[in-house]
C-alpha cells in the first residue's frame, strides 16, 4: 500500500510538471519568450523561482550534512544567502538589471554584459565559459537527483538516469523559460511546505521547546569526536575556533565562497530580466527572503540539532554513525539517514519529493542557461536576415542547443558515475569560483560605474580565472590534492603549507579581479583622454 | 541566549528573522512603487539621504 501511494504521489508530480511546461510552450511565441518570458512574469513565480533555481538539491542535503558535522556556524550561509542573495542581489542588482536589460533589450547574462561594456567579445568569453564550466556543474546536480530517483523507484542508475533526462528535457525545450519557472514555482512551494512539516514534526518528536533543544545541544559539546575537536570544533552551537582549518573552510569556503558567488550566478541573473517593473521586484524580496529562510533555516538547523536526537536514540552523534554496510557515514548522507530514522515513512518519500524539486529546479535553470549561451550568445550572433524570420531560427537553435547542452551534461553524468564525485564537486567549485571571481566585478560596474571600459572588464574576467584556476591547481588543498598537478610538478600538494591551503582561492581571486578593473580603468581612461 | 552560549550563532539567528521583517516592510513600503522617468525609485531612503 505504501509502495503504491508513493508511486502515486510521484506520478502525480510528473504530470502536474508536465504539464506545466505544456503551459509553458502555448505561451512561448518567440526567442524573447523563450529566454525572459516575454519580460512579464508574475513577481511570486519569479521569486519563488529564483529561489528554487538558488536551493540546490546539494544545499539542502550536502549543507544539512555540513550543518551535522560542523554545527550551526553554517547559519551564517542561511543568513548571506538571504541578505545578500536575495535582499542585496534583488534591491541593488535586481532593479538596475531589469531596467539596463530592458532598456538595452538583453535576453541573457551574456547579452548583457557585453552591451554594457559594448564588447562582444566580452559577451563571447562569458558565454564560453558558462557553456564549458556549467555542463559540469549539472551534472553534479543531476546526479543528485538520479540518486534520489534510484532511491524511490528501486531502478537501475542508467534508467533513472534517462528518465529523469527525459522529463526535464521536454519541459525545458518545448516550455522555455516560462515553463521552466511555472515548474520551479510548484517545486518551490513543495520544497516549502515539507521543511515546515520537517521543524514542526522534529520538535514534536523531540519533545523540547526551541530554547531547551539547543541547551541539551550544547551541553554535549563535550561528545565532539576528538578529530574534529583537534580542528577546531568546539560544539554544535558555537563557530569552530578561529584561524583553525574548520574555521577557514566554513568562513572563506562555506559561507564567503557559496553567499557571495550567487550575486554573479547567470540563471539567477537573468530572472530579474523576466518581470516588467521595479514594482515586481520589490513585491518579490520577501518571497524570496522566506523562502530561503525556511527551506535552507530549517534543514541547518534540523542538521544541527540532529546530533542531540542522534545521541538520546543511538547513543552517538551523526558524524560518528556506522551504516549498515559497515562503512561509516558521509556528510551527504547524514540527512537522509537522519529522515529515514526519525520521521514517519511517508514523510521519507515527501521528503525525497522535495530533494528531487530541488535538483529538478536547478538543473532546469542550468540547462535553460546553458542553451541561451550556446544558441542564442554564440550561435545566434552567426545568423543573419530579416528580424522576425531570426528571431523564430533563433528560437529554434536555442532548443536544439538544449538539446546539446542535456546530452552533454547526460554523457559525464553517465560516464562519472562511478568514481568522479570529486571531478565533479572540483568543477562546481570552478563554476562558483568563476562566477564569483571573473564576472562579478565587471557585472557590479556595468551597473553602477559607467566609467570602467571594456578593456578592463575584459581584463577583470580574465585575471579572476585565471587566478581561481591556479589557487585551485597550487593553492587549495581540496581541489589541488584531486587534481595531483601539483604534486606531480613540485612533489607537493600544494604550495603553501599550513592553514592557509584551506583558504578559498575567491577570496583572494576576487579582490585581484576588481582591482584589476579599477587599475586597468584608469589606465585606458588615462590613454583615451 | 536561546541556549546557544557563543554570540557569533545566536547573533545570526536575530540577524536571519531581522532579514526577513526588513523584507517584509520593503515589500510593502514599496509596494506600487514604479520607477521614474531616470529609471531610478526617488523615494528610497538612500535616495533620500543623497538628496539631503
Amino acid at each position: 500500500m505504501e509502495g503504491f501511494v508513493m508511486y502515486a504521489v510521484v506520478v502525480i508530480y510528473f504530470l502536474t510538471v508536465a504539464f506545466l511546461g505544456y503551459l509553458g510552450y502555448k505561451k512561448t511565441k518567440d526567442s524573447g519568450d523563450f529566454l525572459i518570458g516575454g519580460g512579464k512574469m508574475n513577481p511570486i513565480i519569479m521569486a519563488l523561482s529564483y529561489g528554487a533555481t538558488f536551493i540546490s538539491a546539494s544545499a539542502i542535503v550536502g549543507f544539512g550534512g555540513v550543518a551535522a558535522t560542523f554545527g550551526m556556524g553554517i547559519q551564517w550561509l542561511c543568513f548571506l544567502n538571504m541578505f545578500i542573495g536575495v535582499v542585496i542581489a534583488f534591491i541593488f542588482f535586481g532593479r538596475k538589471t531589469r531596467q539596463i536589460g530592458a532598456q538595452s533589450k538583453s535576453a541573457t547574462f551574456a547579452e548583457f554584459l557585453g552591451n554594457c561594456y559594448q564588447s562582444n567579445k566580452i559577451r563571447l568569453f562569458v558565454a564560453v565559459m558558462i557553456f564549458i564550466l556549467m555542463p559540469l556543474y549539472a551534472a553534479a546536480v543531476m546526479r543528485g537527483g538520479v540518486f534520489f530517483m534510484q532511491e524511490i523507484f528501486g531502478i537501475s542508475f542508467d534508467l533513472a538516469l534517462l528518465v529523469f533526462t527525459i522529463i526535464i528535457a521536454s519541459y525545458v525545450i518545448a516550455g522555455g523559460i516560462k515553463g521552466v519557472m511555472y515548474t520551479d514555482a510548484l517545486q518551490a512551494v513543495i520544497m516549502f511546505v515539507c521543511m515546515i512539516f520537517l521543524l514542526i514534526w522534529f520538535y514534536k518528536d523531540l519533545g523540547l521547546g526551541f530554547t531547551e533543544a539547543n541547551q541539551a545541544l550544547t551541553d554535549i559539546a563535550d561528545k565532539v569526536p576528538a578529530d574534529y575537536a583537534a580542528k577546531g570544533h568546539r560544539g554544535w552551537t558555537a563557530m569552530p575556533e578561529i584561524a583553525s582549518s574548520q574555521w577557514y573552510t566554513l568562513v572563506t569556503s562555506l559561507i564567503f565562497g557559496v553567499g557571495i558567488g550567487c550575486l554573479a550566478q547567470p540563471q539567477l541573473v537573468i530572472r530579474f530580466m523576466t518581470v516588467d517593473s521595479t514594482k515586481q521586484l520589490n513585491r518579490g524580496v520577501f518571497v524570496g527572503c522566506l523562502f530561503i529562510f525556511i527551506t535552507v533555516g530549517v534543514i541547518y538547523h534540523v542538521g544541527a540539532l540532529s546530533n542531540l536526537y542522534f545521541w538520546k536514540t543511538q547513543g552517538t552523534v551523526a558524524s560518528q554513525i556506522i551504516m549498515d554496510s559497515g562503512n561509516p557515514i558521509k556528510s551527504d548522507e547524514i540527512i537522509p539517514y537522519f529522515i529515514g530514522n526519525a520521521m514517519p515513512m511517508w514523510f521519507s518519500v515527501i521528503f525525497m519529493l522535495c530533494i528531487l524539486s530541488a535538483s529538478m529546479s536547478t538543473l532546469s535553470a542550468q540547462f535553460h542557461t546553458m542553451a541561451a549561451a550556446a544558441g542564442y550568445d554564440i550561435y545566434g550572433n552567426c545568423i543573419t536576415g530579416k528580424r522576425r524570420e531570426r528571431k523564430k531560427r533563433t528560437t529554434i537553435v536555442i532548443r536544439l542547443a538544449v538539446l546539446v547542452s542535456i546530452f552533454l551534461s547526460f554523457v559525464i553524468c553517465y560516464y562519472f558515475q562511478g568514481n568522479a564525485s570529486q571531478i565533479i564537486a572540483l568543477s562546481t567549485s570552478i563554476f562558483m569560483g568563476i562566477c564569483a571571481s571573473a564576472f562579478l566585478p565587471s557585472y557590479f560596474c556595468a551597473l553602477y560605474w559607467k566609467k570602467a571600459t571594456k578593456q578592463a572588464a575584459y581584463a577583470s574576467m580574465w585575471v579572476g580565472t585565471i587566478v581561481t584556476i591556479l589557487g585551485m591547481i597550487f593553492f587549495h588543498y581540496k581541489e589541488a590534492n584531486l587534481l595531483g598537478i601539483c604534486q606531480k610538478l613540485f612533489n607537493v600538494p600544494v604550495l603553501i603549507q599550513g592553514q592557509f591551503s584551506y583558504v578559498d582561492p575567491i577570496v583572494y581571486a576576487f579582490p585581484l579581479s576588481a582591482l584589476t578593473i579599477i587599475v586597468v580603468t584608469m589606465v585606458t581612461k588615462k590613454q583615451e583622454a | 541566549m536561546f541556549g546557544i552560549a557563543d554570540p557569533q550563532i545566536w547573533i545570526v539567528y536575530i540577524l536571519s528573522v531581522a532579514c526577513v521583517v526588513f523584507a517584509a516592510w520593503f515589500g510593502i513600503k514599496y509596494w506600487n512603487e514604479e520607477d521614474d522617468a531616470d529609471g531610478e525609485i526617488s523615494s528610497l531612503p538612500w535616495k533620500n539621504k543623497k538628496k539631503k
